[in-house]
């Protein structure tokens, strides 16, 4: 414990060249070295050991990039404990996947949030990432701003299927009749396709909800996507749908069966 | 023909819907969305036990689904109220009394109706024929048996089911096995008798609103049938005026629709029950229908505070209906 010290004004603990240097094996020492308690070691070692086989020499130099990074040592804990793959991932990788986050524009605060929030995203490869990007801005036309902003708030969408990013960019945009600066603003993408079909299906089939005209036009006022999408289930069904929750749970439950013989249909329609 | 292609195309059901919406939202308040989305959603049906196939497996096999007799579930909550009754030997109608201050309502045990619980959504899979090719049960609205027990056939009595086709509640009226004649009447048959028959179903065509909303086939909403619809409350006030005709003084009579309009509807009771006495000279009753809602209460969503008759409201926890159905009794 002697030569655990951490700088008190960050909660980051100072490190010398030597304590990381790449490639360094990851001893409980050099864990103590780096600022975590001994529980905290033992745990990322545990880890690493669970992982024979793969190259785990990689782990002091991953653990220092963090720390440039500006997590401190409880928040890198959080990080492995999250996503242990993590772990793997080698130093330089782990910085070029940094840098190009940067490049999105996701800069410092929002990169670190990120990060501690959504750990997979360092997993992903360069190519993936950018190619999700280049989806938003070229099939959804998205600003690049915009893109920036998707990510920040929902991650999650690198991980996921184009084809479905897709759809429910194309349900939002059709159905629902929203423009890019709205979906945006109400966190689309962080809430499910289901989710956010149940909801508006429900609006519209309560008469509350109608898809605007080539003008934009509609008999109704419309509640704005950022009022039911963005809201809790309670609020949702009080202040926009005024239903009970019992309706719509079996709405969802008839919604479910419904989708469901759709997808039935099309397979048949399409397998024919 | 180049003209008629260039008719605007709009889908019939949501023609129905404007003006149900049009409609409705004035009429129900702030019940009609809660109605709007049980329209546009998967409806409920009942199975209707069919007495005369054996299906005593097959009943309890829904049994054991979670289905429950709405009928027999009835007569529960009534007995509940009541001393036990002298249940001797077994009757095709049971007299039930829901409170003191009510008049009693007969049921007949006969008639078995199974649902599944309120919000469950399972579905009855399709009856298949028993050993002698008969169904074990038939699926139905379970709300469209309610006319059939306002109609509170008595044992040994001569029914006339004034427009029966396709025929569902005619089937409810023959599991009482009470009736002694069942006279089925649909358009192409004539006059009826007149001042003949104990008990008198009038459940006539009407715009079908979950229907309409819904399917575009055999759509009443489409332009080519507006006639017809703008024609449907003078066509079932002659109807029921028929039904009233041929009811025996004493007798009763229940006008029955499955849509929510009050024009097809109270309207059409008020201004029939008018006609009857300024042109007829026959004086009617309107009865009181809360002794038998109060009785199934637990399966269906009434409308509250209706001034004349009952209506079930669709309600996605229950999703029946809408029937709306008015008790008449002849008096003279
Ligand atoms: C709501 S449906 C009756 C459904 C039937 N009671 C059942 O439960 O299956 C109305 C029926 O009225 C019939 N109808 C129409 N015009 C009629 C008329 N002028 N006289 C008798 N029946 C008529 C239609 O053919 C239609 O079958």
């Amino acid at each position: 414990r002697l030569y655990c010290s951490t700088d008190r004004r960050t909660n980051q603990p100072s490190l010398s060249p030597k304590q990381l240097q790449p490639g360094r094996d990851l001893s409980l020492q050099a864990l103590l070295d780096m600022g975590f308690t001994d529980a905290q070691a033992d745990q990322i070692l545990e880890q690493a050991n669970r992982s024979r086989g793969s190259k785990i020499e990689n782990a002091a130099s991953m653990l220092m990039t963090l720390f440039v990074l500006g997590l401190n040592t409880s928040s890198v804990v959080k990080v492995l404990q999250k996503c242990p793959e993590v772990m793997y991932v080698n130093g330089t990788h782990l910085q070029q996947r940094i840098d190009n986050l940067r490049r999105l524009g996701l800069l410092e605060g929002s990169l670190q949030r990120v990060v501690s929030h959504y750990p997979p995203i360092l997993t992903l490869p360069l190519k993936r990432v950018n190619m999700v990007a280049r989806f938003f801005r070229e099939k959804c036309a998205f600003t690049v701003q915009q893109v920036t902003e998707i990510l920040r708030d929902s991650p999650a969408v690198l991980q996921t299927d184009l084809g479905q990013l897709e759809y429910k960019f194309q349900y939002a945009y059709f159905r629902i009749g929203v423009r890019q600066p709205e979906m945006v603003k109400s966190k689309l993408f962080r809430v499910t396709l289901d989710e956010v079909r149940c909801r508006h299906s429900f609006l519209e089939r309560r008469g509350l909800y109608q898809t605007p005209d080539k003008k934009g036009q509609t008999c109704i006022i419309n509640p704005k996507l950022n009022d039911f999408l963005n809201v809790p289930e309670e609020t949702f069904l009080n202040d926009i749908a005024k239903a009970t929750q019992e309706e719509f749970e079996v709405f969802q439950k008839l919604m479910a069966k419904e989708w469901q013989e759709e997808d039935d249909e099309q397979e048949r329609d399409t397998g024919a | 023909t180049k003209w008629a292609g260039s008719l605007p195309k709009y889908p019939a059901t949501n023609l129905a819907l404007q003006n149900f919406d049009a409609t409705y939202k004035l009429q129900l308040g702030e019940q009609w969305p809660s109605v709007r989305v049980s329209l546009l959603c998967e409806q409920k049906y009942g199975a209707l036990s069919n007495n005369f196939s054996d299906n005593e497996g097959v009943i309890a096999h829904l049994q054991s689904q979670g289905c429950r007799d709405i009928v027999s579930c009835a007569l529960d909550v009534g007995t509940r109220g009541m001393a036990a009754s002298s249940h001797d030997k077994p009757t095709s109608i049971e007299s039930i009394t829901v409170s003191p201050d009510m008049p009693t309502v007969s049921l007949s045990p006969n008639i078995k109706c199974l649902v599944f619980p309120r919000r469950d959504v399972s579905r009855f899979k399709p009856s298949r024929p028993d050993a002698h090719g008969l169904l074990g049960y038939y699926l139905m609205d379970a709300a469209s048996i309610l006319p059939v027990l306002a109609l509170d056939v008595q044992e040994g009595q001569s029914v006339l089911d004034l427009c029966a086709a396709p025929g569902g509640k005619a089937l409810v009226l023959l599991q009482t096995q009470a009736i002694r004649f069942l006279h089925l009447n649909d358009i192409s048959w004539g006059e009826t008798e007149r001042d003949t028959f104990d008990r008198v179903l009038v459940d006539v065509p009407c715009t079908t609103d979950r229907h309409s909303v819904k399917e575009e086939e055999n759509n009443i909403f489409s332009r080519v049938r507006t006639k017809e619809k703008q024609k449907l409350p003078q066509l079932q006030l002659e109807l029921l005026l028929a039904g009233i005709k041929a009811v025996r003084p004493g007798g009763l009579v229940v006008y029955s629709t499955c849509s929510l309009s009050q024009l097809q509807n109270e309207y059409v009771t008020e201004r029939a029950v008018h006609l009857a006495r300024e042109e007829l000279g026959i004086s009617l009753q309107v009865a009181d229908l809360r002794p038998l809602t109060q009785l199934f209460q637990d399966t269906f969503n009434f409308a509250p505070d209706p001034y004349l008759g009952q209506l079930v409201l669709p309600h996605l926890t229950a999703n029946f209906g809408p029937i709306y159905m008015c008790k008449l009794q002849r008096l003279n």
